[in-house]
């Protein structure tokens, strides 16, 4: 046995010095590049997991593995900008959830290296076209917290990771290691609930709530900024090798963000908030994207102006304050767009993942021109998470993440009929699916 | 004599409540399939369904041209519209406790839902016992007081819940010295129904023997009514639904013994994710299964959940509905698209799957005489789409119910302003309120 | 002649005193006052005479008995005592009617049988301490009654009338029981049957149950007992059918509806509190024909204070805080019978600004006045002997020196049960004084 596996692997190296036999030619498709115009009956040569060429003719080498494709489409697969893929399995079983390690500032935890390749939800979520995600260290989103309940709130969750979903290990899901850091910015405790009988609450005469809490969340703020304010001072005495330096963990993953390599994820939802993380970034000199700001409409001109994208949630959401209109956060996207302000979608449920391309469907329902949600579960997430050069669409020189539907991959009724992580063709199946054809076969 | 001739008046332009529907594509979901044509809509009955259909003089038109019709959407499990927990939770058989008591005319989620053109739902108490609380069936008349919402004459049920749920207050919760609820595990649940319905058959005979003695002149002292075997009695009766939430596929094979042994039928298997592994026994039991369409992986036993569960239940003959278990209405406002999933995972057909959210549902519940189809005779339950309601693209723009538009997208949108304007009234007249109290009385 | 000095005399020491406790004349008169009778017309100038604490004379034309203390009425009004329809004044707790404050430490219940949070045989009459501070501050806004009741659990118990003032508690009550007062109180987490709303709703409805149950069981033994198992003591029920009337919580229209509903369902004589959407047109719809009185909580729903200014409440609440003092107002015209009741209310002014509030949301002061005296006594059924300035009746006044509820006017003083109490100065730095010193 053995002697005969070295002999493949020896015939791979072989076979791909002289290049030709790993690749494949997907012939004769519809292809949306979604950064270019589409092309009818266009071929794209695979070769190393990346694209290679695309055109209407390329020539078919002998013993070239071709894929006629006459009457499907090509899509770049999708990515969804907010998961805890590969670290969460069953929400409400604690022992199979990796995310929200104790600790304040944890800025040196990487969710990349408790990624479970073989987390069901993986095969489960591919199947639907999407073949790249985020994946957050910290289940929390936003609220001065993000750590399990009952904990001391969580700051700095550690560093997000930009993941292939298909691949033997984690480093082979690897696209970006470190692709943000998440910070859960403070907020004022919301209102609970929808707005209720117009019970007022108990102990009207009490401590007073609002200023007790301004004060809390002002300290909090501070707090962050005296993190990143440290950071910068070990920073500068790492640089000038200052007498005495000594390598710190958590200040050293802390480099990229000060350097503007890696953008700090900050989760903030309500007007406030986002107002202050505005201001923080600001002030820190770092790159941002602002994740789930529901409050998007009244601060949009502010981020347009800051540049600064955000990841919109789901838009299979209600507003909780019952006098919003029905389709507030179906509308979001769209006035995200009108406003300027660049977005990628996130799911941040691994159990809706799959549904990433419906939540984008939605937004074009509400308002979005559909061009723009192609783009924003395709492009726009390459972008902002710094993999525009790996993924996102499909370009010569990318990896060959793609989908074959035979309609419109936002659609709720299109079928996938393949797809490929890095030029890998992906089984379509999966615990589920095995089920299915297992049940179906009882008598 | 004036007064007789003005109540004939009345009379007759009530009965003149004439609505025509026009140039839609329906999808009646009955016999005449898919037509492009007509609704006759009067005194909220659906009168003619068709290519040709005479518009009466004085009827109102509302032309769909372009658009789609399908019967109002039901939900089979929802738990909006209620005032208060929706769980009983402090005792394992809480049967006494009817959802009917509180239901909450003014929660937005009906609205919300019908905005969605969800037209029925059947509200449910929470999962935190065996045997949980008394159900009700509402439409969504928003507007209308709690008495307007119920559905009349449709049969109320009774919640069942097996599997994680109902055991979990029998372990110890990390913070909390609460004495444990039995049961623990999944045995104990099924000694729960078990007991209880014990108790109720000795409960019924008690209450047989009293009328047998009336009924023989004699006046013996009536038994104790008691409200938790009371419902139960209506469910050996058959006078009351059971609606059973579960998971796993012994737990749903072990409650069609129980109601097999005391003579009972399950009306609903309801969540039913691993329905499809037993699915020749929910079918021979004639129970229907009422389902999430692509639910998974948010606890332990819905690890074997597969969005295939519908296509696999109906392919084995079982009657299937997908419902949204919303307590906002978020899920309710979408149940079109939640239905479509079934021609994705599994391939089922466009009226089958559209099937999943109003006529199979309608008949779980025991109303598709009244609801469920767009035919002579039922109820003039209709949502208007834009686009292909199978479609993510599909927006409702108008609801009816019993033939009254309850939802209608243009004038939600155009009354926008004014409720904002309305509310910034009162909060402007509020901050002066205020700033009169600071500086004192006059 | 020289009795007639003395009378004079004591008279001056009387008005000039703060303090209550002085020899008490038997008869007081007071003459030439401006008489709101409440039950007739208003008299414009005439004398009221009280006797061993009933009322004995009033009109236009009557002379002062020659034994009587003489109180110059001249710029006053005599008004009929105010009465609280739903208290907790004297009550030794701090949590307000209606609201159950701590969880009572009792086993938990694992159903109704467990008969949860029920102390329904408990009179609140038993309960009072005569010498609580709240009394004088009413007193001092013109209460001289109250509708006092327990107010733990969900049977909290029995109501008893009482008078504000009295050397013991037993000289104080008027009516040992006036019904059961009900809250949907819910168990908190852990600690057993009712957790929810509805199971609240379902336990009441088995109390009422159990309690016919229990009488036919009982007449059935009474009648024979031999051979027939004793029935079982229970005084959750007996202390249910000692006192029949009830009293529900109802604040939103949608709990009108819900209350209007189950009170007829239980058959029991009942009274709705709360009716904070009193003005919307729902529950004016819900409760005309029913026969239900009702009564309104003066605590009008307020902003919280130091509230989040990110934070808007929803159209609703705002509607029901700008709109809850005319319900009233709106009660009245649609013919209701309603009175007024505290709710935790217990500093002077707070009362009377609560009830000026009602005025100045459209109702009228005539309409006030008989919300806070004739009404709630015909709602408890004793207009018999209290609410009114009539022969006969208990001589319960507050007499004002302008009109009453006006911000100006202040209360001179208020008799109860005959006897004279006048209210304490004003603290200093009270009312307008804050006003002047603000900067």
């Amino acid at each position: 046995m053995k002697p005969f596996s070295v002999c493949l692997a020896a015939l791979a190296l072989s076979a791909s010095a002289i290049a030709a036999d790993d690749a494949v030619l997907l012939r004769n498709a519809d292809v949306y590049p979604v950064t270019a115009a589409e092309m009818k009956n266009a071929s794209i040569l695979i070769r190393d997991g990346k694209i290679a060429e695309i055109g209407e003719k390329i020539v078919v080498s002998k013993g070239m593995k071709t894929v006629d494709l006459k009457g499907v489409r090509v899509y770049p697969g999708m990515i969804d900008s907010g998961t805890n893929l590969g670290l969460t399995e069953i929400g409400s079983e604690r022992v199979t959830n990796d995310t929200g390690e104790i600790g304040e500032f944890m800025p040196q935890l990487k969710a990349l290296i408790a990624v479970n390749p073989d987390s069901a939800t993986f095969g489960v979520t591919r199947v639907n076209g999407i073949t790249s995600a985020m994946t957050y260290p910290g289940g929390g989103r936003g609220g001065g917290g993000g750590g399990r309940g009952g904990a001391a709130p969580q700051f700095i969750a550690g560093q997000a990771a930009m993941i292939h979903l298909s691949g033997w290990t984690w480093e082979e899901m690897e696209m970006v290691r470190g692709a943000a850091m998440q910070l859960s910015f403070p907020a004022i405790a919301g209102r609970g609930g929808r707005g209720g009988g117009g019970e007022e609450p108990e102990g009207g005469r009490g401590p007073a709530p609002f200023t007790e809490a301004k004060r809390n969340y002002d300290q909090q703020i501070q707090k962050i900024n005296d993190f990143f304010d440290a950071a910068r001072q070990y920073q500068k005495e790492r640089t000038s090798n200052a007498p005495g330096f000594t390598k710190d963990l958590k200040m050293e993953a802390m480099i990229p963000v000060l350097e503007q390599k890696e953008p700090v994820a900050i989760f903030a939802s309500q007007e406030r908030s986002i107002r202050d993380a505005i201001s923080f970034v600001d002030r820190q000199h770092v790159k941002a994207v602002i994740i789930e700001p529901r409050d998007l409409s009244k601060v949009a001109a502010e981020l347009k102006a800051h540049n600064i994208p955000v990841i919109l949630g789901r838009t299979e959401a209600l507003s909780q304050d019952e006098d919003d209109p029905y389709d507030k956060e179906m509308t979001l996207p769209a006035e995200a767009y009108k406003a300027g302000v660049k977005f990628a979608f996130g799911t941040f449920s691994n159990e809706w993942s799959r549904n990433l391309p419906f939540n984008a469907a939605r937004a074009v329902t509400f308002g979005l021109p559909y061009e723009e949600a192609l783009k924003a579960v395709t492009i726009n997430a390459a972008e902002i998470w710094g993999a525009a050069s790996m993924t996102g669409s499909i370009e010569k020189g990318k990896w060959a993440d793609l989908i074959v539907t035979d309609g419109d991959p936002l659609e709720v009724t299109t079928q996938i009929k393949a797809v490929y992580i890095k030029g890998k063709e992906v089984p379509l199946t999966n615990h589920q699916i095995d089920l299915y054809r297992r049940y179906m076969t009882r008598p | 004599m004036k007064k007789i001739l003005l109540l004939a008046f009345v009379a007759l332009a009530v009965r003149a409540e004439v609505t025509v529907i026009r140039n839609a594509t329906i999808m009646t979901e009955g016999a005449k399939g898919t037509v492009k044509g007509s609704i006759l809509v009067r005194d909220g009955k659906i009168a003619e369904v068709g290519e040709n259909v005479l518009v009466p003089e004085g009827a109102t038109v509302i032309d769909a041209n372009g658009q789609w019709v399908i019967p109002g959407i039901i939900d089979c499990h929802t738990h909006i519209a209620v005032d208060g927990n929706v769980n009983e939770g402090s005792v394992s058989v809480s049967s006494m406790v009817n959802i009917k008591d509180v239901i909450n005319p003014e929660d937005i989620a009906i609205y919300r839902a019908l905005a969605g053109g969800v037209t029925v739902g059947n509200v449910l108490h929470g999962s935190a016992n065996a045997i949980g609380g008394q159900t009700i069936v509402i439409k969504m008349r928003w507007g209308k007081d709690a008495d307007g919402l119920i559905f009349e004459g449709a049969k109320p049920g009774l919640k069942f819940a097996l599997g994680e749920n109902p055991k979990r207050s029998g372990s110890p919760q990390p913070g909390s010295n609460a004495p444990l609820r039995y049961p623990a595990t999944r045995m104990g649940v099924e000694d729960t129904i078990r007991e209880a319905f014990n108790e109720a058959v000795a409960y019924k005979a008690e209450w047989d023997k009293y009328a047998a003695a009336v009924s023989a002149g004699q006046h013996p002292v009536p038994p104790r009514k008691d409200l938790k075997l009371e419902a139960l009695k209506e469910v050996l009766e058959g006078k009351r639904y059971v609606h059973a939430h579960c998971y796993r596929a012994d737990e749903i094979l072990m409650l069609i013994r129980i109601a097999d042994d005391y003579g009972f039928k399950i009306r609903t298997f309801q969540h039913v994710m691993e329905g499809y592994k037993v699915a020749k026994e929910i079918a021979a039991h004639g129970a229907g299964a009422s389902t999430f369409s692509d639910w998974f992986g948010f606890k332990m036993e819905v690890f074997d959940a597969t969005a295939y569960n519908a296509a696999i239940m109906a392919s084995k003959g079982v009657l299937v509905s997908v419902n949204s278990d919303s307590e906002n209405g978020e899920l309710m406002g979408r149940l079109n698209t939640e239905a479509a999933k079934a021609i994705k995972y599994g391939g089922m057909s466009r009226e089958n799957a559209l099937a999943l959210v109003t006529l199979n549902p309608a008949k779980q519940l025991g109303v598709d005489d009244r609801v469920g189809s767009i035919e002579v005779g039922k109820d003039a339950d209709l949502v208007i789409y834009d686009k292909d309601p199978l479609s993510e693209y599909a927006k409702a723009q108008k609801v009816l119910i019993d033939g009254h538009k309850y939802f209608d997208r243009d004038e939600d949108i155009s009354g926008r302003a004014g409720r904002e304007a309305e509310k910034q009234k009162l909060l402007e007249m509020e901050k002066q309120d205020q700033a009169q109290r600071r500086r004192g009385p006059q | 002649m020289k009795q007639r000095r003395l009378l004079v005399l004591i008279a001056c020491c009387v008005l000039c005193a703060v303090a209550v406790a002085q020899p008490e004349p038997t008869a007081i008169a007071i003459r030439n006052a401006r008489i709101v009778t409440v039950s007739g017309a208003a008299i414009a100038k005439g004398t009221v005479v009280l006797r061993e604490g009933l009322i004995e004379s009033v009109g236009e034309n009557v002379a002062p008995p020659a034994d009587a203390m003489v109180i110059d009425g001249e710029g006053l009004t005599v008004y009929p005592g105010l009465i609280d329809a739903l208290s907790a004044w004297g009550i030794p707790s701090p949590a307000p009617a209606g609201r159950g404050g701590a969880a009572p430490a009792e086993p938990r219940a694992w159903g109704p049988e467990d008969r949860p949070q029920t102390t329904s045989w408990i009179k609140a009459g038993d309960l009072i301490q005569s010498n609580d501070r709240r009394f004088e501050a009413a007193r001092d806004a013109g209460f001289t009654s109250a509708a006092v009741f327990p107010n733990r659990g969900i049977f909290c118990g029995q109501g008893s009338l009482i008078n504000l003032a009295g050397q013991k508690p037993a000289d104080m009550v008027l009516v040992p029981t006036l019904g059961q007062l009900i809250a949907l109180h819910t168990s908190p987490f852990g600690a057993g049957f009712p957790s929810a709303l509805m199971g609240v709703i379902s336990y009441i409805r088995q109390i009422y149950l159990d309690a016919d149950h229990y009488v036919a069981v009982k007449a059935a033994y009474q009648q024979d007992p031999r051979g027939m198992k004793r029935p079982d003591y229970d005084r959750a029920l007996e202390g249910v059918l000692e006192s029949k009337r009830i009293l529900l919580p109802a604040n939103r229209w949608v709990e009108i509806e819900r209350m209007v509903r189950f009170a007829e369902e239980l058959k029991q004589p009942t009274i709705l509190y709360g009716m904070r959407e009193g003005f919307d047109a729902r529950s004016v719809d819900h409760l005309k024909g029913k026969n239900m009185p009702v009564l309104v909580s003066l605590k009008w729903p307020e902003a919280p204070r130091d509230r989040n200014p990110d934070e808007v409440d929803s159209l609703r609440v705002l509607e029901d805080r700008a709109k809850a003092p005319s319900s009233p107002a709106v009660l009245n015209r649609a013919g209701i019978p309603f009175a007024f009741y505290s709710d935790g209310i217990d500093q002077t002014r707070d009362l009377e600004r609560a009830v000026k509030k009602a005025i100045d949301n459209g109702l009228s002061r005539d309409a006030a006045v008989r919300a806070l005296t004739l009404s709630p006594a015909e709602i408890y059924g004793v207009a018999d002997r209290l609410g009114s300035i009539e022969k006969g009746k208990i001589a319960n006044l507050v007499v004002t020196r302008g009109e009453i509820f006006d911000d100006r006017t202040k209360v001179e003083m208020v008799i109860i049960d005959g006897k004279k109490y006048t209210p304490a100065p004003p603290p200093p730095g009270r009312g307008g004084a804050a006003t002047e010193n603000r900067p």
